[in-house]
């Protein structure tokens, strides 16, 4: 049904800009072209073949820059912004794993995995050295049991804390219990199983029944007895242990990791607080409750109705526009301006001549080094005087990039020197940068006020130096520190 | 600082658009107040957070054995241990169940030659002796958290039990009274901190004065006044419409430029007019101390009177207190020593220079200084980990100084399985004090709200185990320690 939904031209551009890095009015037009419907949209969108690519490097900004650089060029922005998903989701940072070669193996994972089998990802991640170290999988030991990882495994990466009416999906004994089967494991460059450092001597009966969710999860009293045959622990009880998690259910007799990773997908790729029907649509029509697998549940949530109601204009008090990331920001703003930052140390080419880097540290998202492993804040969260004084910052240093080649910026690429029409400047700024129609009237006329010097100068020449470099780059930098820029 | 009537229409006028948006606590327009009662009594508030989980055994220490507290203490810690003898020039009060002496950790009583040309020398125990520092013994929460993160929302929510709150303790005080770009807070900080946190008024967070400015682009210094306008138009636009989030981007664009424009000359202000304190912060050199500067370039901006700089409260915070390891006991240069150290240092500075502005601005600040939680009682082979109930301080030329609450029953067969003390209302024991009480006091008495509006801002305890629980959990609010 919504599979054959036609798609418009503010629809077209929404999709690509949600599921990518921005959308100029010109690539929404010809993506609408080959893909007249939502169906037909989402299919080419998750068609991609995974790639394997790897941020190597030496140190931390090295790995930060090459990842930049491949989301600034990647085919398939798709791909990247999931990874950006899982990063937040299963987040992980340098600032305790250290060792840069392992956060650059877990981002590949991502890469490769970000569209397929839930349930495996996270049997995959399990077994990841920076995670391991990250949330002390490598510090569980028989005698001495860290909680770290099976807490974060049921709140963060699975169950979350309560479900959506508020009834509580675990208890403290399940983190006991499945502490319990991640004791013995470390890594070398994989990970690996210990046997004599697995649970025998904790104050459980050695190689007892090792049981989860009585108290909640739909199995009853009597919960689930994940505990495998002798000899055999190791792999077969850290993956028994998830194929529960994935089937527990929640108060509503709904599949709790299923409900709760649409919820998640949905707050990223389309708006916070989904309705329930919502998640519960797109979870039944993809079968993710059944089976786990990312792409179905993706290609449905991109044809769902809901994804689109901040799609089009007039945008109203319950319109529920997301903040863009910053990392969305600046990678949207670099190639829709088609411009690179420059030199080893990655840094645009005007302004304040600073890193991109640094910018983004002083907007609040360095990548592979997340606040806590609860990821960073979304939606206004992002939004501060200090935060957004770095956005505007980076708008006035991409605009002021003078230089030549590709580190420049060059509106004459995109936009037609020859209009003169303040009104036809303003549209062709708006639909390069892909927010044509988001503006409001008010904001409309403060722009042409701003180009026209409130009607002085009715007639704007951009052939002059001076007046495109300070009118029309003014322009485009205005623009990109608008509320509405920041919104999707 | 008076309220002009341009001023005070303009409030009452703003105080409508955050009604939409402001939190649900405050539907009640009766509740809400049409001045803001720190500009009006001008007054000021500084929240300084200690990150990682200070240990409070090691900053409020039993010095003698009357009850029994100091065996506990010298069982539970062998090798970081403060002794009596140490503490004897930094004793204060006693504790008020069991009469145990108390000292604070000899690093706050900073030696002359710790920092240079003797910075903020004598530090905390200074201000302890001036009578200006409330130590408030044992605060905490039910069902206290182990998580850093976990526990700092909880603090920084006033929410321990059911769902999150989303929006800061101050936050919906400065929700339910300021509106659109006023800016009556501050913090020295990349983000906006969790205690602010709420989306009907504006909150700067400053990381370095110097380097607010807004980025226009230099190149073409004639368009700067046009680009400006635009701005500002722009953002006015995206405020006069109804979506709440292009509203929080446009109330925080306006208040950002209006800011970068007011706050740029209050650091060579500050500089000019007060150069032996700019010295002194220096001289300790520590972001406590460069921060706080932040903070009393800010004031002084208030003081006297510069445009559009009104911030009432504010917040700063140093990291470092997860002494695992390598805690250190009472030596110099020891891990929570100079923690301590630093801190003390930096508010003795702070204090002496408000307290020689005129009008004595110490006499209308207050500090409170809170840790997300204590520390674990037995120590680790050299350090601590997570624990539950710690001390706060609140400090300023108003307050009652003296101790506060009791301190934690740290006896072996008191703590729980993991070694922590355990929350508990009960009065015939000892008692804890719920950070709570701390904030209501502060509330009530210093930004002088009433009752029920302190009330509102600080629910109850209303989940099901704490209905049936009334000892131990948080039921009844009291909302006056005394300390101010």
């Amino acid at each position: 049904m919504a599979d054959g939904t036609p798609l418009t031209l503010l629809h077209a551009r929404h999709l690509l800009r949600r599921t990518g890095f921005g959308a100029s009015q010109d690539e929404a037009a010809n993506f609408l072209a080959q893909h007249p419907t939502r169906g037909a949209a989402a299919t080419a969108l998750l068609s991609y073949k995974p790639n394997g690519f790897k941020p190597g490097g030496r140190s931390f900004d090295d790995i930060h820059d090459k990842w930049i650089k491949y989301m600034l060029k990647a085919k398939s922005p798709l791909q990247e912004k999931l990874v950006l998903f899982w990063h937040d989701h299963f987040a992980t940072g340098i600032s305790k794993v250290f060792d840069v070669k392992m956060m650059a193996v877990q981002n590949k994972l991502f890469r490769l995995n970000g569209r397929g089998n839930f349930k495996t990802l996270v049997k995959d991640v399990n077994r990841d050295p920076a995670m391991m170290e990250y949330l002390d999988t490598v510090r569980n030991h028989a005698e001495i049991p860290n909680e770290n990882y099976a807490r974060e495994l049921q709140e963060l990466f699975t169950l979350g804390v309560k479900d959506s009416a508020g009834v509580d999906n675990y208890v403290q004994a399940d983190v006991a219990q499945i502490a319990r089967a991640f004791t013995g494991w470390d890594y070398d460059k994989v990970a690996f199983f210990k046997d004599y450092d697995h649970d025998y001597e904790a104050d459980y009966p050695a190689r007892g029944a090792k049981v989860i969710f009585q108290s909640t999860g739909g199995f009853g009293p009597g919960g689930r007895n994940f505990a495998v045959e002798a000899g055999e622990e190791g792999p077969n009880e850290i993956d028994a242990v998830v194929d529960i998690i994935f089937e527990h259910e929640d108060s509503q007799g709904k599949n709790t990791v299923a409900r709760r990773t649409a919820r998640r997908l949905i707050e990223y790729f389309a708006h916070a607080n989904p309705s329930l029907a919502f998640i519960d649509d797109v979870v039944t029509a993809s079968s993710f409750d059944q089976d786990f697998e990312l792409t179905p549940l993706l290609h449905e949530i991109f044809v769902h109705d809901d994804f689109y109601l901040t799609a089009v204009p007039p945008i109203g008090a319950g319109t529920p526009k997301s903040v863009r990331w910053p990392i969305d920001f600046v990678v949207s703003s670099l190639r829709l301006l088609r411009m690179k930052p420059k030199g080893k140390y990655q840094y645009i080419d005007g302004g304040s001549y600073t890193r991109v880097f640094d910018q983004l540290s002083n907007m609040g998202q360095l990548i592979f080094d997340p606040p806590s492993v609860f990821g960073w804040d979304w939606e206004t969260a992002w939004v501060s005087s200090s935060t957004m004084l770095a956005r505007y910052g980076f708008a006035r240093d991409l605009t002021a990039a003078h230089a030549g080649g590709s580190t420049a910026f060059r509106p004459d690429k995109f936009i037609d020197l020859d209009l003169t029409d303040p009104n036809d400047i303003l549209t062709a700024v708006t639909d390069a940068l892909g927010v044509t129609g988001d503006l409001s009237l008010a904001e409309e006329t403060a722009l042409v006020d701003y180009l026209t010097d409130n009607g002085a100068n009715p007639s704007i020449d951009l052939f002059d130096y001076d007046v495109r470099h300070s009118k029309l780059h003014g322009l485009f930098a205005l623009v990109m520190q608008t509320p509405a820029y920041q919104l999707q | 600082m008076a309220i002009s009537r341009r001023q005070f229409l303009k409030r009452g006028g703003l105080v409508g658009a955050g009604t939409l948006l402001g939190p649900g606590l405050f539907g009640n327009g009766l509740l809400r107040q049409a001045y803001a009662a720190l500009e009006a009594n001008n007054r000021y508030f500084v929240v300084i957070f200690l990150d990682g989980g200070n240990d409070g055994l090691n900053t409020v220490i039993p010095a003698d054995d009357v009850a029994g507290l100091r065996t506990a203490y010298d069982a539970a810690r062998n090798n970081i241990n403060i002794t009596p003898a140490e503490l004897t020039n930094s004793l204060i009060g006693l504790d008020p169940i069991s009469g145990t002496q108390l000292g604070i950790h000899p690093g706050f009583n900073v030696p002359n030659d710790y920092f240079d040309n003797g910075a903020g020398a004598g530090g905390l125990k200074a201000l302890y002796d001036l009578g200006k520092v409330a130590v408030v013994q044992g605060c905490g929460y039910p069902e206290y958290s182990l998580s850093h993160e976990e526990a700092r929302v909880i603090w920084q929510t006033g929410v321990p039990l059911g769902p999150s709150a989303g929006t800061g303790w101050i936050g919906r005080h400065l929700a339910a009274q300021y509106a659109g770009n006023q800016i009556p807070a501050v913090n020295i900080n990349d983000s906006i901190v969790g205690e602010f946190r709420q989306t009907g008024t504006s909150v700067l967070a400053v990381r370095d004065l110097d380097r607010f400015t807004f980025p226009f682009d230099e190149n073409y210094p004639s368009d700067v006044a046009a680009k400006s306008a635009a701005f500002s138009a722009l953002a006015q636009a995206a405020v006069a419409g109804a979506q709440p989030a292009a509203f929080f981007l446009g109330n925080t664009g306006l208040a950002t430029i209006d800011a970068t424009a007011a706050y740029q000359e209050l650091s060579s202000n500050y500089n000019q007019d007060r150069p032996t304190f700019r010295q002194l912060y220096a001289d300790i050199g520590r972001s406590m101390s460069t921060d706080l500067r932040e903070v009393a370039r800010v004031i002084w901006g208030v003081e006297n009177g510069v445009p559009n700089v009104n911030a009432r409260f504010f917040q700063l915070g140093n990291g470092g207190y997860d002494t695992h390891s390598d805690q250190g006991g009472a030596e110099r240069n020891g891990q929570h020593y100079d923690l301590h150290a630093e801190l003390g240092a930096a508010l003795k500075v702070f204090y002496d220079d408000l307290a020689s502005m005129p009008g004595n601005v110490a006499n209308r600040t207050t500090i409170l200084v809170w840790s997300e939680f204590s520390r674990r009682v037995p120590q680790n082979q050299n350090g601590t980990d997570h624990g539950s109930q710690g001390p706060m301080f609140v400090i300023g030329g108003s307050v009652n100084g003296g101790v506060y609450g009791n301190h934690p029953n740290i006896e072996d067969s008191a703590l729980d399985y993991e070694g922590n003390t355990e929350y508990t209302q009960s009065a015939n024991s000892f008692r804890s004090t719920d950070f709570r009480d701390v904030y209501g006091t502060i509330l009530k008495h210093w930004v002088s709200l009433p009752g029920g509006t302190v009330q509102g801002l600080l629910p109850l305890d209303n989940t099901v185990e704490a209905v049936g629980d009334p000892d131990h959990y948080w039921r009844t609010a009291d909302f006056d320690l005394g300390f101010i």
